[in-house]
């Protein structure tokens, strides 16, 4: 494994003597720049080739045309209701896992001691299980005569609430499929808060409130941004939560490119959707990485 | 006293979440115990019928290896590529590093679905025919990055003084590697292969696009979800579930056990 | 005396009455006891400084004093008042962290005027007193606005101390906050620590392992070890008159020896043969064994037909420069017990000639040696 990576690939005497002109530092990285290069530059590219390629056709590179995003523009389309739809869930779904996710986060660093990292285990775990067979977990535990309706009957009461196939089940499992990703960077942000500076705010004579509008919560704000960040663009993209738990009772907008790509096999307006969703996620992404010092985050001094 | 309650709230919050993050996965258990082929609750007879027919099935046979085959596959390629990666990302000052340490998350912060779609267009662009294999690549993408940052983590807390001392004790660059470098890193990359196995295992939306006509776990389950339920959706669900967990137990106890044995 | 003197009142004889007072202080982890039983009185307007090796309690004793632990036992009195269970924010005391806890996301002045802010002074009045604190503590002005991570390490010490000032605190309480920097830096903030206690009229409690940092800027010292105060004084009291043979070895190096009481009620050594001369312990006791413990400045070389209370022949091993002084390494014949090292220093006006393995006579007078029975 040392041998492979040590002299990345360096075949001929010219790649040789550049690997040699690069730092170890650049020399560890290519690995990774390939991979990322091919596998998630290229495939950018093409679909940014598709989106100006002729609708309905699959001439790409070889015809150029801005008639995708005219139509996808057009007001008599709907894409742009699935965009605002998705965007209204992701912001709602950012402020609720922000006010779920912060007291554990708070717990986890402070409160639960030698417990913390059994309880960190048990919000990681649910990341390995497929999103599909949580979500539809909450299928069978909402769904008529599920487990939440049959308990109410069988307790005599009227029944459960009818509220699957509703946009409110999709915003929840949004939330729910989301939690880890914005508990994890609060709660290292929140670790970035020493506690020295809290001991020494209380002992300056500040109260609980003021402590955490002046110095808890600017210090944790890069890992909270992290947090928000990530759970936004994850949420812009889910099409889980809406076709498991909601039954297509909205599109979001991930959807509809998929719709797009296989329902009506129309390649280039899907990809001149998909570029537009990569222009507004990478812009957004790179705007709020470039404001945050990763060293500080992950720990070095 | 004021924090005393306050602590208890923050407990008493944090233990409903969980109640209701695992609500779902008991749920689909229970469902898969249900002899009558739709879902009843409460069940009125309980079955292990449906779990034997899942093990049974040659079709779940294969499809289960294919998803064995891609987590090992992704597992030990994202974690060589990832273990320099994190060296790249933390341990060595170069110039591009802080470019570099944004560009990696960019997959990350990225919509599945539309990076599986991506590719799909570029392996067609290219003429590649869609199967398992060009899965692989596909969780590849999305793994390499995580498995780093966990690597990362790692090799913050490294001392990098320790590989100096081992230069000047007369080591050369491949001896520091495999005597200093990589067993002080085996905590992290231990993790990261741990992740790198389950990610790629419960992973639906890349595996949807790029597996070409092989099927995964999580991708069989959908298409039965949305038509063709029978309890044998549930039955495998919490089966790969169980699975995961016995994988997260086995690597946690074998990290624990390996790290016992270093400090004695 | 029946007149009752106003707090703080300048009195030859009298103690100023104190401010801070501790009485059976006691704190309990689980099952360890990190501090046990502890009663001190700290005057109003003294420099009092704990000093004791890591692991002694002292950093817990001062937490319990800020308010940030609650003693498990005892009382802990401010003004006469009980504090017991007084939250620091409501505590007229202030620490300096030894990590100084700045605000890494404010600036000098905004650390400065953190605890007016607090208080809910606006915002010209708190530049206005966070400017005049900088004056104090020798901040150049136009540091205000500075990046408080920007600034160096002595600097930060001043911003801390600013700081702590800004919130107006009866007590101030320091946590080794000049353990991280170099020498010569550490003993110019010394000095100006001190002449900032003697501006202010404040009372400070400050915490050290080094008795060194504590001897030049203490009126008092206070000498903990497992858990216990084991003596307090005045520098000199602790230096001149330690109470065992603990605070005199953290006070410096020593020269120890055991000596038992003969038959004829004369000493003699047990590590070293001989008989010696003792003054009689400090406080009165009547002992049957005891340690003679000698600093090295009170050992001298006698020549031909000088005298000395006690004498030992020995041979120089090794000498040390120690600047302005000279320490030599002296080897004395001890019988079965083989070999025993005796420190000897001295100004170097009267410096042995250069050159080891020469023969010696050392000599001290018992009034330069402390007897001490543990």
């Amino acid at each position: 494994m040392a041998d492979i990576a040590l002299a990345p690939a360096a075949e001929s005497p010219a790649q040789l003597r550049l690997a040699r002109r690069l730092s170890a530092g650049a020399r560890c990285a290519i690995p990774v720049a390939l991979l990322l290069g091919i596998g998630f530059l290229a495939p950018l590219m093409a679909i940014f080739g598709y989106a100006f390629a002729t609708p309905r056709s699959f001439d790409v590179f070889r015809s150029f045309t801005l008639e995708n995003f005219a139509t996808l523009f057009d007001p008599a389309n709907t894409v742009w209701v699935s965009f605002v739809w998705s965007c209204g869930l992701a912001l709602t779904t950012v402020a609720i896992l922000a006010v779920v996710a912060y007291p554990i986060a708070y717990g986890l660093n402070v409160v639960f001691g030698r417990w913390s990292p059994f309880i960190s285990v048990l919000f990681v775990f649910p990341l390995f299980v497929s999103e599909n067979v949580r979500l539809y977990g909450w299928v069978l535990f909402y769904i008529k005569n599920g487990v939440l309706d049959g308990t109410l009957k069988w307790l005599g009461l009227s029944g459960g609430p009818e509220v699957l196939f509703t946009p409110g089940i999709t915003l929840f499992g949004m939330v729910y499929t989301y939690l880890p990703f914005m508990l994890f960077p609060m709660t290292l942000g929140l670790a970035l808060v020493p506690r020295d500076l809290i001991d020494a705010a209380r002992d300056l004579g500040a109260g609980r409130l003021f402590i955490w509008r002046e110095i808890e919560l600017p210090l944790a704000m890069p890992g909270i941004l992290i947090g928000m960040l990530l759970t936004f663009v994850l949420a812009i993209g889910a099409t889980a939560e809406a076709k498991i738990l909601g039954g297509q009772s909205i599109i979001v907008i991930s959807h509809d490119i998929e719709i797009a790509f296989t329902y009506s096999q129309n390649w280039p307006l899907g990809s001149a959707m998909a570029v537009v969703v990569t222009f507004f996620i990478g812009g957004l992404t790179l705007f709020a990485l470039s404001k945050l010092d990763l060293d500080r985050m992950l720990g070095r001094r | 006293m004021k924090a005393r309650r306050t602590n208890a709230l923050i407990w008493g919050w944090t233990l409903f979440v969980l109640v209701a993050i695992y609500l779902p996965i008991v749920c689909g258990a229970l469902a898969s115990f249900n002899k009558s082929r739709y879902f009843g609750f409460p069940i009125k007879v309980y079955s292990t019928e449906w779990w034997s027919k899942t093990i049974d099935s040659i079709e779940i046979g294969m499809i289960v290896k294919t998803s064995i085959s891609v987590a090992l596959l992704v597992t030990l390629f994202s974690v060589v590529i990832a273990t320099f990666g994190a060296l790249a990302f933390a341990r060595y000052d170069w110039k591009g590093r802080r470019l570099y340490q944004k560009l990696i998350l960019l997959p990350i912060f990225f919509p599945q679905p539309v990076l599986g779609l991506a590719m799909l267009l570029g392996f067609n662009a290219v003429g590649i025919q869609t199967s398992w294999m060009t899965a692989v690549f596909a969780h590849m993408v999305w793994i390499v990055p995580v498995v780093t940052l966990v690597i990362a983590i790692q090799v913050y807390g490294f001392d990098a003084s320790l590989e100096e001392a081992a230069f000047d004790l007369g080591c050369s660059r491949v001896q520091v590697f495999r005597e200093v470098t990589l067993p002080l890193l085996w905590p992290g990359i231990w993790s990261g292969m741990l992740f790198a196995f389950l990610l790629s295992w419960s992973n639906f939306p890349l595996s949807l696009y790029t597996t070409g006509a092989d099927s995964t776990i999580p991708e069989w389950l959908y298409a039965k979800m949305v038509a063709g339920y029978t309890p044998m959706v549930p039955a495998l669900g919490t089966m790969a579930t169980l699975g995961a967990a016995a994988l997260l137990l086995t690597g946690g106890l074998v990290g624990l056990l390996v790290r016992r044995r270093a400090a004695a | 005396m029946l007149q009752t003197l106003p707090a703080g009142a300048p009195g030859a004889e009298t103690p100023a009455a104190p401010i801070l007072q501790l009485v059976g202080v006691r704190k309990t982890f689980g099952g360890f006891t990190a501090v046990q039983g502890i009663d001190l009185d700290v005057r109003e307007g003294e420099f009092l400084t704990i000093v004791g090796p890591s692991g002694s309690g002292k950093t817990t004793l001062l937490r319990m004093l800020a308010g940030m632990d609650t003693p498990s036992e005892g009382n802990i009195t401010l003004h006469g008042e009980l504090i017991n269970d007084i939250p620091p924010n409501r505590r007229p005391t202030c620490l300096v962290f030894q990590s100084l806890a700045l605000f890494p996301h404010k600036s000098v002045g905004e650390n400065i005027a953190f605890p007016l802010k607090v208080k809910g002074v606006d915002a010209a009045a708190r530049k206005a007193r966070a400017l005049e604190l900088m004056r104090v503590v020798r901040l150049p002005e136009d540091y205000f606005d500075k990046n408080v991570m920007k600034c160096s390490g002595g600097e930060r010490q001043r911003v801390a101390l600013a700081r702590a000032f800004a919130y107006d605190p009866e007590v101030l309480f320091f946590d080794e906050p000049l353990s991280a920097l170099d020498y010569k830096l550490k003993k110019a903030l010394e000095k100006e620590l001190k002449d900032l206690h003697r501006e202010t009229g404040k009372t400070f409690i400050y915490i050290t392992h080094s008795l060194e940092e504590a001897m030049v800027m203490s009126d008092r010292i206070g000498v903990m070890r497992a858990g216990r105060l084991v003596q307090v004084g005045t520098p000199e009291e602790i230096y001149g008159a330690p109470v065992d043979r603990f605070v005199s070895e953290f006070v410096g190096e020593v020269n120890t020896i055991r000596v038992k009481r003969e038959a004829d009620g004369g000493w003699a050594g047990v590590d070293v043969p001989g008989r010696f001369t003792l003054a009689p312990p400090r406080d009165g006791t009547a002992l049957d064994e005891a340690f003679v413990v000698v600093r090295p400045e009170f050992m001298r070389f006698l020549g031909p037909g000088d005298s000395a209370d006690n004498r030992l022949e020995g041979i120089v091993y090794n000498e040390y420069s120690l600047g302005s002084r000279i320490q030599y390494q002296i080897r004395v014949d001890a019988g079965a017990a083989g070999e025993k090292v005796f420190l000897v220093e001295l100004s170097r006006s009267r410096a042995l000639p250069p050159g080891t393995d020469r023969a010696v006579t050392l000599g001290w007078d018992a009034a330069d040696a402390f007897t001490l029975g543990s």
